[in-house]
């Protein structure tokens, strides 16, 4: 099923920034079909998601970029935090580096 | 599961609903998704039109309470909003609720004195916050109606009421809401950022009665873990030197280091510096005069979202000419100030 890859952004701090690094992957196998197909509908939405975080009020929030392997390359969505999986948010860890 | 699927297309969630390899349960649970995602869209957009309703009626003379209310909620570490309502929040054995209630009554207090605006829309709005956000969440932030802070995971951050600046920073995007309504991506999001800055800096100055020269112009300087002070970093970011190597977050301050797309809490050292340079050449006290300027310029004009940081630039170049016309230091301070930034 692969490897899904995460990283949380932004928030007050800045996270993924030269020192504030929140990163964190799981398996696709692991989640649940819920989760899955959560994963699924954040890579439909794909074109969509980007222009409505910009108008939504929320300042300072995270935001989370989401990758996965696909047959034709790498794919990558960014959505805030109010729309990942608890699975895929608690997958993180947040670090200095 | 916990979905609030606020940006996947009503058809996608809809489409998942009938889908027959998932479980009756889990079926249903993008069917509610769905029906939530409407109401909330319809929600968006009624906050959206209440912003510019309130921000209209702001600009008449209104008779309204003199001092907004301040509501505190406790969200017990879970991730719902807003939490359980405290009853005297300014009276609670728990500090971090006492403070979050203290320090929002004094950013109120310090609009209404130093400003003359009465809360966040200049209409008496109620300043809710609430405190104890998730597990571990080294964040604070401000999601259209209200404050909301973390409590850190006690390594790289501590509870993130700590910093009153970070409080003053958190509601004065409210500010900016009702105001300028500045985007927050490319030039527009770091004026936004740096805008939370200034006035949650100059809100610390205020409360400990520094002048410019006795403040530390840090940002976040309170919340600071262990993790993060044994390897020697003091603050989130540093308005007088935004680079140095004891910022967590080290920003760019000089517009030939800003690129299209920068996280707005980095390109915001450019603003920030700017500010920096001109309240140090003004001197005295940092509300005084450059924040008078600031705070015209930020609530004195019609919203402009994608505003560009020059054109900010050029707008308090001008206040600064026509609210001090007799005062030509602080006019060349203030052009000084942001020629230092590259604008
Ligand atoms: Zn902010």
């Amino acid at each position: 099923m692969g490897i899904v890859k995460i990283e949380r952004i932004g928030g007050l701090g800045g996270f993924g920034g030269p020192h504030l690094k929140s990163r964190g992957e799981c398996s696709l196998a692991d989640l649940s079909a819920a989760d899955q197909a959560a994963v699924d509908a954040l890579f439909a939405s794909q074109g969509k998601a980007r222009a409505v975080p910009g108008n939504a009020p929320m300042r300072d929030g995270f935001s989370y970029r989401i990758s996965r392997q696909t047959p034709t390359g790498t794919k990558t969505v960014e959505v805030p935090e109010s729309m990942v999986p608890a699975a895929l948010v608690s997958s993180v860890k947040d670090s200095i580096e | 599961m916990r979905c609030h699927c606020s940006i996947i297309p009503n058809d996608v969630l809809k489409r998942f609903a009938e889908d027959e390899k998932l479980s009756a349960p889990e079926r249903k649970n993008f069917a509610d998704t769905a029906l939530v995602d409407t109401e909330m869209r319809k929600l968006r957009l009624q906050a959206g039109k209440l912003t510019n309703v309130t921000a209209a009626l702001s600009r008449a003379p209104v008779a309204t309470v003199a001092t907004p209310a301040i509501t505190v909620a406790d969200c017990n570490h879970s991730q719902t909003l807003p939490g359980a309502p405290v009853a005297n929040p300014g009276s609670s054995a728990d500090l971090t609720i006492k403070r979050a209630y203290d320090e929002t009554k004094a950013v109120a207090e310090f609009y209404k004195t130093v400003f003359g605006r009465n809360s966040i829309d200049n209409a008496g709005m109620t300043l809710g916050s609430s405190v104890h956000y998730g597990v571990n969440y080294n964040n604070a932030f401000w999601n259209g109606m209200r404050m909301t802070y973390g409590d850190g995971d006690a390594n790289i951050f501590i509870d993130f009421t700590k910093s009153n600046d970070v409080i003053g920073h958190e509601l004065t995007h409210g500010v900016t809401q009702h105001t300028l309504q500045l985007a927050y991506s490319n030039q527009a999001g770091g004026l936004n950022e740096s805008i939370s800055d200034v006035f949650g800096t100059m809100f610390r100055q205020w409360r400990a009665g520094q002048t410019v020269n006795q403040a530390d112009w840090l940002i976040g300087s309170e919340i600071m873990g262990p993790g993060a002070i044994a390897r020697h970093f003091t603050c989130l970011r540093d308005m007088a030197s935004p680079g140095a190597a004891h910022c967590l977050a080290p920003q760019p301050f000089h517009f030939s280091n800003y690129h299209a797309g920068m996280d707005p809490h980095y390109s915001s050292g450019i603003a920030n510096f700017a500010f920096y340079k001109i309240a140090m050449a003004v001197g005295g006290q940092s509300w005084e005069k450059v924040g008078q300027i600031w705070y015209k310029a930020m609530t004195g004009f019609k919203p402009s979202v994608n505003m560009r940081m020059k054109t900010f630039a050029d707008r308090t170049r001008k206040l600064a000419v026509s609210m001090y016309p007799g005062n030509v230091a602080l006019q060349r301070a203030v052009n000084a100030g942001w020629i230092a930034v590259g604008l």
